[in-house]
């Protein structure tokens, strides 16, 4: 490939126009993160004793607790947070990744809005790890009531993790290639061995897609 | 092959790759992508002492942030606060240092670590003290980015209270007001560092 000696004039660092076996790592790290999942639902993540007593909940079963006694807002928000969206995120990566390798009827626009929804999802999973550590600290009044954390934390929060890792590591741009030609799949995949560093600013105009001028907005 | 000479006047749109012809635009007026809607670039005015200001409260912030005693709670006599540090070590002490290590990373050591590259960025670009080594650090500026998550703490703190509520009679302390703060100026930094400002300054600056 030519591309291959350039240099990018701002960062001076070698370009590449992808990640190297960008899908490779994606998947493992989702594998991972799927793995995860499992322990994170089945432990408890917390333990909460009140006088003396303890009582162990699992994400669900928190959920659970909240509807009970009437706490809908913070129901929805955990199951949200700790259940629907770490679930979502590894069937997202999933979708991203079954689609780098074939055409599909979705359009690279919508492909693309599932990867930002996935990647902008990552950090508010770890909601849950952070209420644990909040409560297990301050919640201590003895033997009066008082939480601890529990197993399921941490498969949890690796779990988020991996998920972060997962979509960090998966090039976007693997998806344009697909629509744009099915027949140049086998440049991208020796160019995904050739390349070695990945420079933040692909300048790399490509050549079908031509120079648009930019609309210019005032702003509010 | 040579370096394209004319990337210059090239654009490429951060959401959807297309490559663009940079439009000349006034400060104070943003350039938007023709194609999806997204943000290219922006011009502001004095991008650089704002983050410098903002970045630099922040850091200050982080002491009273971390230190002082975020919620406490008592019921029938007895009482107990907690700081941010306190969340750590009460893990650590159970034996859970995978989780204290995420929580310490995300909340503590990555923001300390993004607002100290945001300084330094702002800095060095206003005082004109350009130099490779800037680079390394906007990268990983760029880098640290997505592992912020003071945003995701505070949203737990809040679900907390929301769950202590019921339990025990309930106290704010001067640590969640400085959280606040911090995260105020965290969200800041990243509104008025100028990543277009910069590289276009830093460019000037190496190609001399
Ligand atoms: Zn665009």
């Amino acid at each position: 490939m030519e591309a291959e000696n350039q240099q990018c004039p701002r960062c001076h660092r070698t370009f590449s126009t992808r990640k190297i076996n960008s899908l490779s790592h994606t998947f493992a790290w989702t594998i991972a993160a799927l793995v995860m999942l499992v322990p994170a639902n089945l432990y408890p993540m917390m333990i909460y004793y009140t006088l003396g007593k303890p009582e162990a909940s699992t994400i669900l079963e928190g959920i659970a607790t909240f509807v009970q006694f009437g706490m809908y807002p913070v129901a929805i928000v955990i199951f949200i947070a700790s259940f629907v969206v770490p679930l979502a995120k590894i069937i997202g990566l999933f979708i991203l990744m079954y689609h780098a390798k074939r055409a599909s009827k979705l359009t690279v626009k919508q492909q693309g809005q599932l990867y930002h929804i996935v990647e902008f999802l990552g950090p508010w999973s770890m909601l849950d790890v952070f209420v644990v550590a909040i409560m297990a600290a301050v919640v201590n009044l003895g033997f009066l009531s008082s939480i601890e954390a529990a197993k399921g934390i941490t498969y949890f929060g690796l779990m988020v993790v991996f998920t972060m890792l997962a979509a960090e590591s998966f090039d976007a741009r693997l998806l344009w290639d697909v629509q744009k030609d099915d027949v140049q799949k086998d440049d991208v995949q020796k160019e995904n061995s050739q390349n070695e560093n990945t420079c933040k600013h692909p300048p790399q105009p490509p050549s079908d897609v031509g120079l648009n001028q930019a609309s210019q907005h005032d702003s509010p | 092959m040579k370096p394209a000479t004319s990337l210059n006047n090239v654009v490429i749109c951060r959401r959807c790759d297309a490559a663009l012809s940079k439009p000349n635009i006034q400060p104070g007026h943003k350039a938007i992508c023709p194609g999806c809607g997204a943000l290219l670039f922006e011009l502001k005015k004095n991008p650089m002492e704002r983050t410098m200001a903002v970045s630099l409260a922040g850091l200050l912030l982080f002491f009273p942030a971390i230190l002082l005693p975020m919620i406490g709670v008592s019921a029938a006599g007895a009482h107990n606060e907690a700081s941010l540090i306190d969340c750590i070590v009460i893990l650590l002490n159970s034996g859970y240092h995978i989780v204290a290590l995420i929580v310490f990373l995300f909340t503590i050591a990555i923001p300390i670590v993004h607002l100290l590259a945001a300084f330094y960025i702002a800095v060095a670009v206003h005082f004109n003290k350009i130099s490779q080594s800037l680079l390394v650090f906007f990268r990983s500026y760029h880098v640290l980015d997505s592992w912020t998550m003071l945003h995701v703490f505070f949203l737990g703190v809040i679900v907390s209270i929301y769950k202590i509520v019921d339990l025990a009679e309930l106290t704010v302390g001067g640590g969640l007001i400085s959280f606040v703060l911090l995260l105020i100026c965290s969200t800041l930094v990243s509104v008025t560092l100028d990543h277009y400002y910069v590289w276009e300054k830093m460019e000037q600056a190496l190609e001399d």
